[in-house]
């Protein structure tokens, strides 16, 4: 077992998990509750990091933030801040791939919130933000928690697109996934074994979890 | 005092007027789709529209003005002090009895006065408890507390009893009547069920695609509807047509003449003695209702024939302690009056169908409309 990689891989999940909740949050509930006519082009540009080829993402991620764009260069320059063969750039990168896995099981939960429950909080005098706290996020709970195991496990999981940002520097960019292909490289199949099965008994922990979370709905309770 | 007027063009059409004094309570009757919904939604502030016009107030002060197209004044649904009970109750199902009422209260109260607000409702012992592990009845109680609990001006009921079952209905309709003594503040209550408004409601509204029809005393508008389309929102059954006379020289003082004729029928007409309001011009096409209760039936010609007519008894539908009779006229065999008799009456009428009675139409039983024109 590489120990480091595990590290990174932990580290990139939870930093990806923290970063993208908030964000996922703010744009699910935008995305259930909009009456704009713009609504399925966001959504596409949302899904898009499922269906695109990994190495397509990252290629893009690199042109851009690479130091030969003005992005990266200006990065650079100002914040010394270099975003490609970096922790902070596969940050970024595993950020975007992740949106779907954390914006469509919230989306989803709060579409399932019916409107006259937000409209009762309002009209028993709560702000549009105590009722988002009071009332909306406990009842888009499982969503929340569905979004966030997604999230990690597909950030222990991912390869394509850390490999092109992130490359493979040890104890930075080095995670899990990219330690199993240097093992098979190397024809160490027994420690390429060990990690494969932790990565499959994360994945297997978080897809229970999603499935244990939707059983107990807040919004079946009627 | 609450103080409605709302005008709005587009998908939603409004266009209703009308009052709801301290104590009463007022029932918006119509079909679905008539906009009963969206009038209380307009109350409450809910109503996204841009093009919505009026005014909608509940007393004098500046804070009491919710809504004034005029003026640019929108208060959002926090800031109108409303108890909005959903159809549905919209109960927040995460959260026990307790705290749904409690989230209504501004500032935060104590728990005994929440005790004596479930006491008060019929909750006693049910304050922890999920909405899922309450009834129908006991659901809708806890979303009429937690309207209360908001301290309401003004306490808008939509459909409150349609999704409840027949006996905790009358249980309700009379915790409603009790809650009336008790809280002296407009209440509008929104229902198709126009038995419903009549027997809780001081006042109706009757709501048209968006527009208010009339507005009254239940027993006036079901009695003497302002116009035909009000007759047939009001589930009138006899509903006729015809053409009225003002009272002439021939005529009994202060009677004029109605000449009921069925379009289908050519020139066959039956003319009645009806009280002439002078309302009316003389010639005027109506539509015209007769109050069943005020009608005589017997089995013999009568004496003085004016009003009476001859008819045939099409049907009878046994319901019970009462009949439901079907009278054809043997003048105008298109048109049909259904009467509610008691069976017992009939019974001594001797009246079986094919056979022929006698109906006596009084002045007063009649109620003319004029045809509206749109």
């Amino acid at each position: 077992m590489d120990w480091q990689a595990a590290r990174v891989s932990l580290l990139l999940a939870v930093c990806t998990a923290a970063l993208l909740l908030p964000l996922g949050v703010w744009l699910a509930r935008w995305l259930a509750t909009t009456p704009w006519r713009g609504r399925p082009g966001v959504e596409a540009l949302l899904m898009l990091p499922l269906l695109l080829p990994p190495t397509v993402v990252g290629f893009y991620l690199l042109v851009t933030l690479g130091q030969g764009s003005a992005i990266g260069a200006w990065l650079a320059r100002s914040i010394n801040l270099r975003l490609v063969f970096s922790f902070e750039g596969l940050l970024l990168a595993s950020v975007l791939v992740n949106l779907p896995f954390m914006v469509q099981p919230l989306q989803r939960a709060f579409a399932a919130i019916p409107g006259s429950l937000r409209e009762a909080a309002w009209v028993c005098g709560l702000s549009p933000w105590r009722a988002f706290w009071k009332i909306e996020l406990p009842l888009a709970w499982p969503g929340l928690v569905a979004g966030v195991a997604l999230t990690m496990a597909h950030t222990l999981g991912e390869f394509g697109v850390v490999l092109m940002v992130g490359g493979s520097i040890a104890g930075e960019t080095k995670t899990l996934s990219i330690a199993i292909y240097d093992r098979v490289q190397a024809f160490d199949m027994a420690a390429a074994h060990v990690m494969a099965l932790a990565l499959v008994g994360c994945s297997l922990a978080a897809l229970a979890f999603v499935f244990a979370a939707d059983k107990a709905r807040p919004l079946q309770e009627r | 005092m609450l103080e409605v007027l709302l005008n709005n063009e587009g998908p939603i059409r409004l266009q209703a007027e009308f009052n709801c004094a301290r104590g009463e309570l007022l029932a918006l009757v119509g079909p679905s789709g008539s906009g009963k919904t969206s009038v209380l939604r307009a109350i409450a502030g809910l109503l996204k529209s841009h093009g919505l016009r009026g005014r909608v107030s509940v007393g004098n002060k500046a804070q009491d003005l919710w809504f004034d197209s005029a003026r640019g004044i929108r208060r959002a649904p926090q800031q109108r002090r409303v108890g909005l009970v959903f159809q549905h109750y919209a109960l927040f199902p995460h959260l026990t009895a307790i705290e749904n009422v409690a989230l209504a209260a501004h500032p935060p109260r104590e728990a005994a006065y929440f005790d004596a607000l479930f006491e008060r409702v019929g909750l006693v012992g049910l304050q922890q408890r999920r909405p899922s592990q309450l009834s129908g009845g006991q659901q809708q109680r806890v979303a009429l507390a937690r309207a209360l609990a908001r301290e309401p001006q003004v306490l808008l009921l939509d459909e409150p009893f349609s999704a409840v079952d027949a006996p905790t209905r009358q249980t309700l309709y009379h915790e409603l009547a009790a809650l009336r003594q008790s809280v002296a503040i407009p209440m509008v209550l929104v229902t198709h069920d126009l038995n419903e408004a009549r027997r809780l409601a001081d006042r109706v509204v009757i709501l048209d695609a968006g527009e208010s029809l009339q507005v009254g005393p239940p027993a006036r508008v079901f009695a003497s509807p302002r116009n035909a389309r009000v007759a047939e929102l009001v589930g009138l059954q006899n509903h006729f047509q015809g053409q009225f006379f003002s009272s002439s020289p021939a005529d009994a003082p202060g009677l004029g003449r109605l000449v009921w004729h069925a379009p289908e029928q050519g020139g066959a007409h039956i003319s009645l003695s009806v009280t002439d309001k002078k309302r009316l011009d003389d010639g005027a096409a109506v539509s015209w209702v007769v109050a069943g209760e005020l009608l005589d039936l017997s089995a013999q010609p009568p004496v003085q024939p004016a009003n009476s007519l001859a008819c045939t008894l099409r049907e009878v539908l046994p319901l019970g302690e009462i009949s439901l009779c079907t009278l054809v006229p043997t003048q105008l065999p298109s048109q049909r009056i259904t009467l509610n008799l008691s069976t017992a009456a009939l019974r001594q009428l001797g009246a079986v169908p094919g056979g022929v009675l006698y109906l006596h139409i009084p002045p007063e039983a009649v109620h003319i409309m004029p045809v509206r024109h749109n």
